[in-house]
């Protein structure tokens, strides 16, 4: 936004006050001395504290995801660097599990595999992610999280979303992937029972392994303080180099440079739904995707050098 | 099959009255009996109203005096309203509904019994599945002393249903209802002042449209389904959304300090908040409404979006 331009809303701003106006309407006024996309976004804004948008059914909410994008933009350009290979192997339609690594307590992984589809994958979809049940205890986390695409990691929401032909995305590792010390990092944790697998083969919907290398190096923890995390009702407690010693400024992730690479799908339907059953099947299926993520992992973090510059 | 007999508990209620009116109005149901303590909301036409508590055992009796074949469970109480106790909504629900069912034990022509039971058995949960199904009632403790009524309700009903395999018994579990002729404890919270909300947390609240309340329950009755069944508006709302559709201003609480903040409320002649709804208003509920649209064959005409919008506008 030009400087003139933002001094003349300011002006309008004042004026329709001053006139006696609503802030929204004087919001409104002021908004046509602003250029075309900062217009846009402000009656987004004033339209959605109307009540006039909409959520579907999970809570999803494309029109805010759209207003926060930019953020998320800059961390993936600027703060990340991130590099995607292979965003075309996504099925463009169509119900589909992508099977990643997981790093760190919050989810950024996810959101960035969420921006990488946006923005290299020929049919743009935002996928749905499972998260870990903690997050939807927190405040403001959990509304943020289920805005942007987020569901409580229930099995029932992954058959129902893939029923409903979506593209979701699991973190198999669960939150032994999120709590591994800093020395393991990229060793990929047991990847469950196979749930993630049992529910693919009775949707039928491919799944997608895909490897995210620099989650890693964001929140490095190196110790964990088990007493506190009991008391807070987290998992674990992580101490990193700058948590908790610089308060909140300690969430600020590091600037490390990203990898994901989407790998070749694995097909499940032509076993039909009742292999959900057949237990040696689900486990190989299991370990067939965690070595292809696990192998991945290794190849892009050699290509990708150094972490941070 | 001859004409039906139908038999209606809490016909005094809002949704009892009209379920017996519409049933006036359909030839294939040849006797509507209404059982309350209260007179109906108006003037009704064929229907035989008795009088008499459910709590008491002299119901036995008129049931099976009256010769239905549909008994229509409707005096289960959400929450207490003003001059009920506590301890008089944990009647009326539990040994009434024990009562009525014993009575329909003596009653040699019922074929089907639909009771008209609440999704809140499922409680509000952060960590639940985004949408219930039917069979999901066991996956959280029942924290409040409503669920653990709906509960108790239940297993007898389950009780009495494997008991009686030639009586088919349906449970029908309500989400919330709004509408224009409805007062709900949603209606009321949406026509305050201002209403709070927990600070940080905006869960999806899934509601039911009064018109589809009436017209699930007819489609119950019509085609009997056994086991239970959730009756809800396809979709959810988030709750902020649903605020600012009724435009309230909001007024955020910090967690702890809900509690607290809205007993003031309370004493100061603001609605009271009963601990489903506050959790309600904390984690939100959704269930999946799919045995609804296929076996009892009710599609709902109103998404919860929609429901909402009717409200706002007749409010």
């Amino acid at each position: 936004m030009s400087d003139a331009g933002a001094l003349a809303f300011m002006r309008r701003l004042r004026e329709g006050l001053d006139a006696g106006l609503e802030l929204p309407e004087a919001l409104s006024r002021g908004a046509a001395a602003l250029p075309r996309d900062a217009r846009d976004t402000l009656e987004r804004v004033l339209r959605r504290l109307e009540g006039e948008h909409e959520d579907d059914e999970w809570g999803f909410d494309e029109d805010f995801t759209d207003l926060v994008e930019p953020f998320f933009g800059f961390l993936y350009d600027r703060w990340w660097r991130v590099k995607v290979e292979g965003a075309h192997r996504v099925p463009a339609h169509g119900r589909a599990l992508l099977a990643s690594n997981h790093a760190g307590i919050l989810p950024w992984d996810a959101t960035m595999i969420s921006v990488a589809l946006t923005r290299e994958h020929p049919l743009p979809r935002h996928p749905r992610f499972l998260v870990l049940n903690w997050a939807f205890d927190l405040p403001w986390v959990s509304a943020l999280i289920r805005k942007v695409g987020g569901v409580v990691a229930s099995p029932y929401n992954a058959l129902r979303l893939l029923e409903q032909d979506h593209l979701v995305a699991v973190f198999p590792e669960g939150v032994k992937g999120t709590g591994k010390p800093f020395a393991e990092r990229y060793r990929l944790q047991r990847f469950g029972r196979g749930g993630f697998v049992e529910i693919a083969l009775r949707a039928g919907a491919p799944i997608v392994p895909v490897a995210v290398v620099g989650s890693e190096e964001i929140y490095p923890k190196l110790a964990d303080v088990p007493a506190v995390a009991r008391v807070i009702g987290a998992p674990f407690f992580p101490v990193t180099p700058t948590f908790p010693w610089l308060g909140p400024l300690g969430v600020v992730p590091l600037p490390s440079r990203w990898r994901i690479e989407f790998c070749e799908p694995i097909d499940t339907a032509r076993y039909g739904p009742d292999a959900a059953g057949d237990r040696s099947l689900v486990l190989e299926l299991t370990e067939q995707v965690r070595d292809t993520v696990q192998q991945a992992v290794y190849a892009n973090l050699l290509r990708r050098g150094s972490a941070f510059v | 099959m001859a004409g039906r007999r139908v038999l209606i508990t809490g016909v005094g209620s809002y949704l009892g009255t009209l379920l017996a009116a519409r049933l006036e109005e359909d030839p294939s149901f040849e006797r509507i009996v209404g059982l309350d303590t209260r007179a109906p909301r108006r003037q009704l036409g064929r229907t035989e109203l008795i009088e008499a508590d459910i709590r008491d055992p002299s119901i036995a009796p008129l049931i099976a005096g009256a010769e239905v074949d549909t008994v229509v469970h409707n005096s289960i109480v959400r929450q207490p309203g003003p001059g009920m106790s506590a301890r008089a909504m944990h009647d009326i629900n539990v040994i009434g509904s024990l009562q009525l069912l014993s009575a329909c034990g003596q009653s040699p022509t019922i074929r089907a019994i639909v009771i008209r039971g609440s999704a809140g058995i499922y409680g509000s949960e952060p960590h639940a599945p985004q949408f219930f199904g039917e069979e999901m009632t066991r996956m959280f403790p029942l924290r409040t002393r409503f669920q653990r009524d709906v509960g108790e309700i239940e297993n007898y009903f389950e009780t009495y249903s494997r008991r009686h395999p030639e009586i088919t018994c349906t449970m029908l579990r309500y989400q919330p209802a709004i509408g224009p002729s409805l007062a709900t404890q949603i209606t009321r919270y949406l026509s305050q002042p201002a209403c709070p909300t927990y600070l940080g947390f905006d869960p999806r609240i899934q509601l039911v449209h009064e018109a589809d309340a009436l017209d699930s329950l007819v489609a119950a009755i019509k085609r009997p389904v056994r086991g239970a069944v959730n009756v809800a508006a396809r979709g959810t709302i988030g709750l902020a959304r649903m605020i600012r559709m009724a435009h309230r201003p909001m007024l955020p609480i910090v967690g702890p300090l809900f509690g607290p903040v809205t007993d003031v409320g309370r004493r100061l002649g603001f609605d009271s908040y009963s601990d489903d709804f506050r959790r309600l208003l904390r984690y939100g509920r959704g269930v999946d409404i799919t045995r609804l649209e296929q076996e009892v064959g009710h599609r709902p005409r109103y998404s919860t979006t929609e429901a909402v919008r009717d409200w706002v506008a007749a409010a």
